[in-house]
């Protein structure tokens, strides 16, 4: 039983990663109807600014904000070079052009940091804690706190401010939303900056789990696909429920299915993706799309 | 014609791609009044309101308050003092009632002056207070044309460009939003550029009126003259 606790909460951490990637699909995804797949190499390049940061001693708490600051603007300066001058074309286009910046990512920070895998630190010790008899490592604790913070803080600022509002205005109903006096250019890029941000926590919360290399997101991309179909596309809030569902299903399989282990837990992530798109493709907490003839 | 006017068109031609649906408008709006736009459907009311508000793409000349609206974007125009309800309301289905009214009123400083906004459109339309927390979807198509008068007035906007409120609606409904159209625009001076099918009831509150056919102003004049005029009320507002 405390063995399942246990498993169970390493897996909402593990959950709390997805999720946040997730949010950031889901961002995207609600600005402009697509899926940015180039979102975890852009986590990934934050990470390694972080990791520079810390690199040249500044504190991980320093360096973890300074490179979401640098992740929120990088994210801006992305849709107003890169993405919006194909804003109004088909949209294969445009995936092919989030494609082709996950490649130029990906082979910008080889180009740069190279292909050796490197200890990231963390700044939660993987000592760990006896709660109702389960062993939690501080550093499962930490990760879930500051998704926690960090998923709560979008919350407030989507649905408690001004802008939040002018963010989903513009998102939703952009024609509607210029009569209202809503630049609504720059709110997309906005949605771009804040994706980016959020991306890139899941990215430095990653990173000291996995080593940090160029690839180190191509797995978590995937999660964070099957959390946000889960949860439904549009929905930030069932990104964060799906990316949870996600990580304790996987850490669960991985360790109660002999046949899964270590090596087909992706496998599940796609067993998730596959069955909600058959079974409900409206994802837990998607609107059913109805259109009028 | 004596006051002056806040909205001056000269010439303006529009069109969609290749189709021109405008050849050649020219309209004023004098401050504080009330202007219809009449004409049968496909005549080009609502286009002339969408090249006011740049959603279509123009030439001629826009004044609005002695400023060209030439190559300007719509959020600019709307921000320098044009309330636009389109067709169709402008409704933003996924955000509660609330939310669609602070959205008018989001670029305002004047918390003070905001507050008895409220309170007045509240006053106007107490069914929105009662029903703020919902989502705007669940309003009935009566209760979404109040809000989007709603907003348009929480904008406190110089001018007011009005597309079918009375679309679909009810004609008890249609009354109440005409009585409170002439009620802001006594109250506050807004003017307000009126595009109707229900010519009668547009006439009746208006003081000046246009009308168009296939994209040319066919007639212009004072709305009580043309309300009096038996043959173009006959050939042109079909009652």
């Amino acid at each position: 039983m405390q063995g399942l606790l246990q498993q169970i909460i390493s897996g909402v951490a593990t959950g709390g990663i997805f999720a946040s990637l997730a949010l950031a699909l889901v961002l995207i995804y609600n600005a402009m109807g697509l899926v940015n797949f180039a979102q975890g190499e852009m986590a990934m390049l934050a990470t390694f600014v972080a990791f520079t940061l810390i690199d040249h001693g500044m504190s991980y708490w320093i360096a973890f904000p300074v490179a979401l600051v640098i992740a929120f603007a990088g994210g801006i300066a992305i849709q107003r070079v890169v993405i919006r001058p194909v804003e109004r074309a088909p949209i294969l286009t445009m995936v092919i052009v989030t494609l082709g910046l996950a490649t130029l990512v990906n082979g910008l920070a080889g180009f740069i940091f190279g292909y050796v895998p490197r200890s990231f630190p963390s700044p939660f010790s993987v000592q760990t804690v006896d709660i109702l008899g389960a062993f939690v490592s501080y550093r499962d604790l930490g990760v879930i706190a500051v998704s926690t913070v960090v998923l709560l803080a979008i919350y407030l600022l989507l649905q408690r401010t001004t802008v939040g509002l002018t963010l989903r205005a513009a998102a939703h109903h952009p024609e509607a939303s210029r009569l209202l006096g809503v630049r609504v250019s720059w709110m997309l890029a906005l949605g771009w900056g804040l994706a980016s941000a959020v991306g890139a926590v899941s990215g430095i919360m990653a990173a000291p789990i996995l080593l940090l290399e160029p690839n180190m997101m191509q797995t978590i991309i995937i999660y964070a696909f099957a959390a946000a179909v889960l949860g439904g596309i549009e929905s930030p809030l069932g990104a964060v429920v799906g990316g949870v569902i996600v990580g304790v299903t996987v850490n669960l399989a991985g360790t109660y299915l002999p046949f899964v282990g270590g090596d087909l837990q992706l496998a599940v992530a796609l067993a998730i993706i596959v069955g909600v798109l058959i079974l409900k493709p409206n994802g837990l907490f998607g609107r059913p799309s109805v259109r009028r003839v | 014609m004596a006051a002056a006017s806040l909205l001056e068109m000269e010439d303006v031609r529009a069109g969609y791609g290749p189709t021109s649906v405008l050849h050649g408008i020219s309209l004023s709006v004098p401050e504080g009044e009330i202007v219809s736009l009449l004409g049968a459907n496909g005549a080009g009311k609502t286009t002339t309101l969408r090249a006011i508000t740049c959603g279509v793409h123009w030439s001629g000349s826009i004044r609005f308050a002695g400023r060209s609206l030439s190559k300007m974007r719509t959020e600019d125009v709307v921000r320098a003092g044009i309330a636009h309800v389109p067709e169709g309301r402008g409704i933003l289905t996924e955000l509660t009632v609330e939310e669609n009214l602070k959205l008018g009123s989001h670029l305002r400083r004047d918390g003070a002056a905001v507050r008895k906004d409220y309170d007045r459109v509240f006053e106007y339309f107490p069914v929105l207070r009662e029903r703020r927390r919902l989502s705007a979807s669940t309003l009935s198509g009566g209760e979404q044309q109040m809000l989007a008068v709603a907003r348009a007035l929480l904008m406190r906007p110089k001018l007011m460009l009005l597309d079918e409120p009375s679309l679909g609606l009810a004609p008890m409904v249609v009354r109440a939003i005409f009585e409170i159209i002439k009620a802001i625009n006594q109250s506050d001076r807004v003017a307000v550029l009126l595009v109707e099918q229900n010519a009668r009831l547009a006439l009746e509150i208006s003081t000046q009126a246009y009308v168009l056919e296939v994209g040319r102003v066919a007639i212009k004049g004072a709305s009580a003259e043309l309300k009096g005029n038996e043959s173009v009320r006959r050939s042109y507002l079909g009652y």
